[in-house]
């Protein structure tokens, strides 16, 4: 943000203190999908439209006439929330209404799988809506089974020997459809969030934000761990935080590349893990980042 | 009044044009994409002031005309068979939301094996969908019934399928007359209601218990059945306005003094006419029940036309399997315990296999001839 | 007689907070110490909203909380306890004045 012309970074008391999401909500104890609610819509505002498929989110979200939202809000099924957040957004703009944000909010289940046909498309189109995919790595509105965004070797109700195959990059398929900004985020660190729903919220175009939430039940471990595993998975380099805008990639945060082995053996899904798969997966990291070996 | 030559797709998309919609959504298909095609030239010369969405998927396309419904806007989409079915789960959700999103449906044979020719299987899908469904039997039909459908959707909250055969009405001219758009203005003023408001915040669709589940699903129904009416009014009303009668939800044709009735939807309603009129010139008392409303059906008035008959023949353009036809279905509950007629249902021209006048004159007769035996339904033309 | 209710399923915007349904099964609840600084990075942490600034002091909504800790752990300061809510081997919640 400028103030006095000059560029300062935001702090916690540039954000409002009203919720528009958040009091009420029926979310498990620590809930990283809530964390990452309240913190978007600080900046989002009160002129914002969310639709959300099917997810803990939505479900946490309302129960009959009751909902955590001061928003227009939309639970959709499961497969659609980019698509109806496109056709909301063609009738805003034949209605001459400019000044709102469409957000489809998903967990990775209605980003990553169900969901991508309607979000590929909605991408590709380039409307001017912003789609969310708050990522707690498995299916946990059923009980915690693996999908495509559940990192290798975790444990889950299904493949409870760990997943054998790794975890798909949406934000690089993201990037892949040309779209003006793709960021990658994380509730531990709330002001890099924030920053980029605010550049999400300025872009006339697709923009795409991946918020790594983390969840306690499903990745055992204890319900005041949720802000500090995703921390861990930023300072391991596990999680890299940065942003694509218009194609150019810029990290918004430099790891202190704490050892991997800090992250993963703190949740208790990664309790099987080998020496060997620990290094594996570090080796990974190191290679991403270009580096030789964790300090 | 001046006539052009429209195929059904044309008038189809004539209709769509005339009633203003604000956004259209949609995925191609066999053989509805001449109506999409047509829209989209009607918005590229400037003849509709309509936003395009173009899905990535039969899917999205009902999806995005729902979210367009729920901002506030008046949305059209077109598909038939695959896509119908394809769009099932948003089609169910559209109604339970009470969005009158307005669909065109051009019937077509479902897969497999693969068809891309003409039958009602696609529709009767969806016969528990809680859409509104319509029945055309020629192109100036299909126009008209699109404002009337516009008109009811909005007046019930419900959305509403306008069903047309694909290639016998999609692909082929008949004279229609094409409305004048200030005449359509006066009979269709648009009144918007957005359930997604900026400026009046609600959550829709929130998690609902079994405490008010039933209830919704009761009120639900409940604008099913006072549809019949809104149907009627809404008819009587486009009558008065553009000079055309088509009779609300049911229609007889030669009627009054019929012994027997033949009880069809769709094409075969037109050749249904010509049939009939052949028969009375034999000297023989039939007429037609056209069943324009196959959702809500029009169970009562249905009961009130054949009192008098002593024979029934329903033709279905399609197959529930190990069950029959689904008008014929309908009809026998509708008489049970009511009026007892032998009911003949008639299995015809599945999958585009040709059903000419002169075979439903044959059927008719075999009808008669069998009317004792207590078979449920049988096949014809096989 | 089928209830009354809208036309499209809906609810009312921020209903939620009116009945929150956390505090039911909640163990444990923040109390916040001198060491405060007003930070606020427990607000932005917090899931249920429940941390507000409230004449420059941050304090705790008992009604939103669902004592998940976040807060306490969270807190630069290390000015926030977690006090359990029960005593006695069976878990007795206490009774609010003037609630039941």
């Amino acid at each position: 943000m400028r103030k006095g012309g000059e560029l300062v970074k935001m702090t916690l008391k540039d954000l409002p203190q009203q919720d528009l999401f958040g009091p009420g909500n029926a979310g498990c104890r620590g809930c990283g999908a809530a964390i990452a609610g309240r913190q978007a819509m600080k900046v989002l505002g009160a002129r914002t439209i969310i639709t959300m498929p099917a997810s803990c989110m939505a479900t946490l979200s309302g129960l009959n006439q009751k909902t955590a939202w001061s928003i227009p809000f939309y639970h959709t099924l499961f497969e659609i929330a980019p698509a109806v957040s496109s056709g909301i957004r063609a009738s805003l703009e034949a209605q001459g209404i400019k000044d709102v944000n469409v957000v489809s909010w998903a967990g990775d289940a209605g980003t990553a799988d169900i969901g991508f046909q309607s979000l590929s498309g909605a991408a590709e189109r380039n409307d001017n809506i912003i789609h969310v995919c708050y990522d707690n790595e498995m299916y946990m509105n059923t009980g915690g089974q693996s999908g495509s965004q559940t990192p290798i070797y975790a444990m889950t109700s299904n493949q409870q020997k760990g997943k054998r195959t790794g975890k798909k990059d949406m934000l690089k398929i993201m990037v892949a459809h040309d779209v003006g900004y793709v960021a990658s985020a994380t509730i531990s660190h709330p002001l890099d969030l924030a920053e980029k729903f605010k550049k999400a919220a300025a872009h006339d175009g697709f923009s795409y934000i991946h918020i790594m939430a983390p969840c306690y039940r499903g990745w055992n471990i204890p319900t005041d761990q949720s802000v500090a595993t995703a921390r861990k998975a930023v300072e391991s380099g596990f999680w890299e935080l940065y942003e694509v805008v218009d194609g150019k990639k810029t990290r918004t945060h430099e790891p202190s590349f704490i050892p991997v082995s800090e992250y993963l053996m703190s949740q208790g899904r990664f309790k099987n893990l080998s020496t060997e798969q620990v290094k594996e997966i570090q080796d990974a990291v190191n290679s991403h980042f270009g580096r030789k070996e964790a300090k | 009044m001046s006539l052009t030559l429209l195929t059904g797709s044309e008038a189809a998309a004539y209709g769509a044009m005339l009633a203003r919609i604000e956004v259209l959504a949609y995925y191609p298909i066999t053989p509805a994409f001449p109506a999409m095609e047509r829209m989209n030239k009607f918005i590229e010369d400037g003849e509709m002031n309509t936003r395009f969405i173009r899905a990535e998927g039969d899917h999205s396309a009902l999806a995005a005309a729902l979210g367009a419904s729920l901002a506030g806007s008046r949305t059209f989409t077109v598909t038939n068979s695959q896509g119908l079915l394809y769009m099932t789960e948003v089609a169910y959700h559209t109604a339970g939301l009470r969005q009158p999103v307005v669909m065109a449906v051009a019937n077509r044979a479902l897969s497999a094996p693969h068809s891309r020719f003409p039958e009602q299987g696609d529709a009767i899908s969806q016969d528990a969908s809680g859409w509104i469904q319509l029945f055309c039997e020629n192109n100036q039909e299909v126009l008209d019934t699109i404002l009337q459908a516009f008109k009811v959707g909005e007046t019930c909250r419900l959305p509403v399928m306008v069903n047309y055969e694909g290639y016998i009405q999609s692909h082929t001219q008949e004279e229609v007359d094409v409305p004048q758009l200030a005449k359509v203005d006066a009979f269709l003023p648009f009144t918007r209601v957005s359930a997604l408001d900026i400026n009046n915040p609600q959550g829709i669709n929130t998690v609902t218990s079994p405490d008010l589940y039933m209830d919704y699903k009761y009120h639900q129904n409940d604008a099913m059945s006072q549809a019949l009416e809104v149907i009627n009014n809404v008819a009587a009303e486009f009558s008065r306005d553009f000079g055309r009668d088509w009779s609300g939800v049911i229609e007889g044709y030669r009627m009054d003094d019929a012994d027997h009735a033949l009880v069809t939807m769709g094409s075969t309603v037109s050749d249904g006419r010509i049939v009939i009129d052949a028969l009375r010139a034999e000297g023989k008392k039939a007429g037609l029940v056209k069943i324009r409303s196959f959702r809500p059906f029009p169970a009562a008035a249905m009961r009130a036309m054949l009192k008098k008959v002593q024979y029934v023949t329903v033709i279905d353009k399609n197959i529930v399997f190990g069950s029959g036809g689904a008008l014929g279905n309908e009809t026998k509950a509708a008489l049970y315990g009511h009026l007892s007629i032998p009911v003949k249902n008639y299995i015809c021209g599945l999958g585009g296999r040709d059903f000419r006048p002169d075979e439903l004159k044959q059927v008719m007769a075999l009808s008669e001839e069998r009317a004792k035996q207590t078979t449920e339904y049988e096949w014809f033309g096989l | 007689m089928a209830k009354k209710l809208p036309i499209v399923p809906s609810a009312k915007a921020g209903s939620m907070a009116e009945a929150p349904s956390g505090i039911i099964w909640r163990e444990q609840h923040p109390v916040i110490g001198d060491k405060c600084n007003q930070c606020l990075e427990c607000i932005m942490f917090c899931p249920e909203g429940a941390l507000k600034l409230e004449n420059g002091k941050v304090a705790v909504s008992l009604e939103l909380c669902n004592g998940c800790g976040t807060c306490a752990f969270e807190c630069p300061q290390k000015a926030i306890t977690m006090v359990l809510e029960f005593s006695g081997d069976r878990g007795i919640f206490p009774l609010k004045e003037g609630k039941s």
